[in-house]
């Protein structure tokens, strides 16, 4: 899952790209509206944290170009203003969920992953697939109730297969979800991340359909 | 008389009478004097008529050679009268009169006593037949060494009838004038003051919030005036606008530095710490009354802003979409009772969204299932209730929730000022906030506000 972070004070934008990071996903970040706009409008991002007050573009202008243009990813918006003036300006530009400065990191990546699961068009928590389960909380798989231990990059695979369970993902399209902008990307290593994660999966989970992609087969 | 109309009005109407009376009372007097000139000038050609006539006959009689032309000398008591009287040697006429007209029948006119040299006339008013006031001539002259007295005599009443007559068309020629003249003040001060009620339309719209500014095309002498109310007006808007950006920017400011703040105290190696714990407790203090002065200090400078009118039902359409996006997960049914398009707020669109977000916001956080709101016109009061089927706040404590910064129970998000900030809105625009239990069985608040036309 990959997460673009709007919010032009560095030290905030550090922390919120570090939150973000630990909680299993991956973080481009924006630094001003402009930036913010054109990498929005140009990758794939699974959801955006997006901050009101930017200099050169302000978010609010951002959010309406990127749903102009037809960019559906959830936005969370950050802001200073709890005013609900405010608030619904931000929601009938498009925004999905709305959050007001200072804010508990908890609370924005819970908002974050209802978002994203509400995206998928899922209602729990928890994401089941046959006998494997995600829990997008606590950033654990499981097997039949046994905790299965993923590196960062396995995690992001898994995770971006599992909101996507029964559709076909491409190479490409994982690689743009897990990998950072400035990552050096490497189409080779998303072959060893699969093959790595079959091994610790009950057996043909993740079917290889050739020419296009990945499936997660879920069997009920 | 503090009526600028009633002013002009009692002006005009006052001169106007003044004028009538004295006008009628002036060309009364004139067409009296004017009759009362003709009739003695008939008398003293009658007069000079009878003394053309005068003969003396053979006994030494005067007589008249010829009647005298005017038949009125010949009926009885007709009011017009001739009676020739010998002087005696004294001057004073002998009793009995030496001759008279036929319309003196039996009656004889009586001159007070007075020497007259010959030839010249006196006027005098004396009492004749039937006790009727006669204006009369007298003239006294020698014929043929006799001295004699001739009266001419015509009763006043002539004279006074047609003057009455002609004073009677007069007043009412002067009264049809002076109503004429009064419906035209009248009218003219309707016209004239036509604008200055215009103004007071014009000024009554933008304090129904129904103009921004003060519209229309106005005389040359109220154009200054009005385009100085628009332009304070305008710089009030201006004002306001600024206010409300730099609070923005203000809270921007603060709130960034708190975000950082709350963040690194909440950082894994910091948290459970005491510091970790004192810091947060501060920002969260800090992010309230940020937040509660920011509210109330854009409402000051809005409230008494005049020409603000905010319609509720697209307010509470735009908070709803936000509503069912910000609590997305909770499957609630938020429910809006159909209301006029026509039903407005007198107030900015601002303050009304700040007011009914947190009642509604408040509302769908406490709600099991059902959220509805109800907004109507109450005698000139807009009425806007929002009831849930939470578990309701106890009577006792409702006073205690819409003071500053106390919270019915911590435990569910918010900054606890919601209520309170309400409150206060509320009473600035000169409305209030009543809490009550709902019929769904949760809490009902109920805002009242002045409604725009």
């Amino acid at each position: 899952m990959r997460i673009l972070v709007v919010e032009d004070e560095p030290t905030l934008a550090a922390q919120l790209v570090e939150g973000v990071n630990a909680a299993g996903y991956v973080t481009d970040r924006a630094g001003n509206g402009v930036d913010a706009h054109f990498m929005g409008d140009t990758e794939p991002y699974d959801a955006v944290v997006l901050d009101l007050g930017l200099p050169q573009m302000d978010g609010i202008t951002v959010l309406r170009k990127w749903r102009a243009a037809g960019r559906t990813m959830p936005v969370l918006i950050l802001t200073a203003r709890d005013s609900w003036h405010e608030k619904v300006a931000g929601i009938d530009a498009g925004a999905d969920d709305y959050l007001t400065k200072p804010f508990h990191m908890e609370e924005l990546l819970a908002r974050l992953r209802a978002l994203i699961r509400r995206a998928g068009g899922h209602a729990g928590a928890e994401l089941v697939c046959g006998p494997l389960t995600l829990d997008t909380r606590s950033s654990r798989a499981r097997v039949s109730g046994q905790a299965l231990s993923l590196t960062s990059h396995e995690y992001r695979v898994l995770a971006y297969l599992m909101h996507h369970r029964g559709e076909i993902v491409s190479r490409s399209e994982l690689i743009q979800h897990i990998y950072a902008q400035d990552f050096d990307r490497d189409s080779n290593t998303i072959e060893v991340f699969v093959g790595r994660l079959r091994k610790k999966l009950p057996p043909d989970l993740i079917e290889t359909v050739r020419g296009l992609g990945y499936r997660l087969a879920c069997w009920s | 008389m503090t009526s600028l109309r009633f002013r002009l009005l009692f002006g005009t109407l006052f001169w106007i009478a003044a004028s009538v009376l004295v006008a009628g009372w002036g060309l009364g007097r004139l067409f009296h004097q004017h009759v009362s000139a003709q009739f003695h000038a008939e008398l003293q050609t009658h007069l000079d008529q009878l003394t053309a006539h005068l003969e003396i006959d053979d006994q030494g009689r005067p007589t008249l050679n010829l009647p005298l032309g005017d038949p009125r000398f010949d009926k009885p008591f007709s009011g017009l009268y001739w009676q020739i009287d010998r002087l005696s040697e004294a001057g004073v006429p002998a009793s009995g009169a030496a001759l008279r007209s036929r319309s003196l029948w039996d009656q004889a006119l009586a001159i007070p006593a007075n020497a007259l040299a010959d030839g010249e006339v006196h006027q005098h008013r004396i009492i004749g037949p039937r006790g009727a006031m006669l204006g009369a001539v007298e003239r006294s002259l020698t014929l043929e060494d006799r001295p004699l007295q001739l009266i001419v005599a015509a009763d006043e009443r002539l004279m006074i009838e047609p003057v009455a007559r002609f004073k009677g068309e007069l007043w009412l020629a002067l009264g049809v004038l002076g109503f004429g003249l009064a419906l035209a003040a009248l009218l003219q001060v309707f016209v004239g003051l036509a604008p200055l009620r215009k103004l007071q339309a014009a000024l009554g719209r933008v304090r129904d919030g129904q103009a921004q500014r003060m519209e229309g095309r106005f005389p040359s002498e109220l154009t200054p005036l009005v385009t100085e109310f628009n332009s304070v007006l305008m710089q009030n808007a201006e004002v306001v606008a600024r206010a409300r950006t730099q609070a923005g920017n203000l809270a921007h400011a603060l709130k960034t530095p708190l975000s950082v703040l709350a963040n690194a105290a909440d950082a894994p190696e910091n948290r459970n710490t005491d510091l970790a714990r004192l810091v947060a407790a501060q920002i969260e203090t800090a992010r309230k009354q940020v937040d509660y002065h920011l509210a109330r200090a854009q409402a000051v400078a809005t409230a008494r802003l005049p020409g603000a009118r905010t319609p509720v039902e697209p307010v509470v359409e735009g908070l709803l979409r936000t509503m069912r996006r910000i609590h997305a997960g909770r499957g609630l049914e938020l429910h809006v009772e159909p209301m006029p398009s026509s039903l407005a707020f007198r107030g900015e669109e601002h303050d009304l969204q700040e007011m009914l977000g947190n009642l509604i916001d408040n509302a769908c956080k406490w709600a099991r299932s059902r959220v509805e709101i109800r907004a109507h016109d109450g005698q000139g009061r807009l009425l806007v209730s929002v009831d849930d089927d939470g578990k309701g706040v106890a009577a006792g404590q409702r006073d205690a929730i819409l003071r500053r910064g106390v919270r019915a129970d911590e435990q569910v998000a918010g900054t606890g000022l919601g209520l309170a900030i309400v409150g206060d809105l509320a009473h600035m625009y000169g409305g209030s906030l009543m809490l009550a239990d709902s019929p769904l069985g949760g809490l009902r608040a109920v805002l009242s506000l002045a409604s725009a036309r």
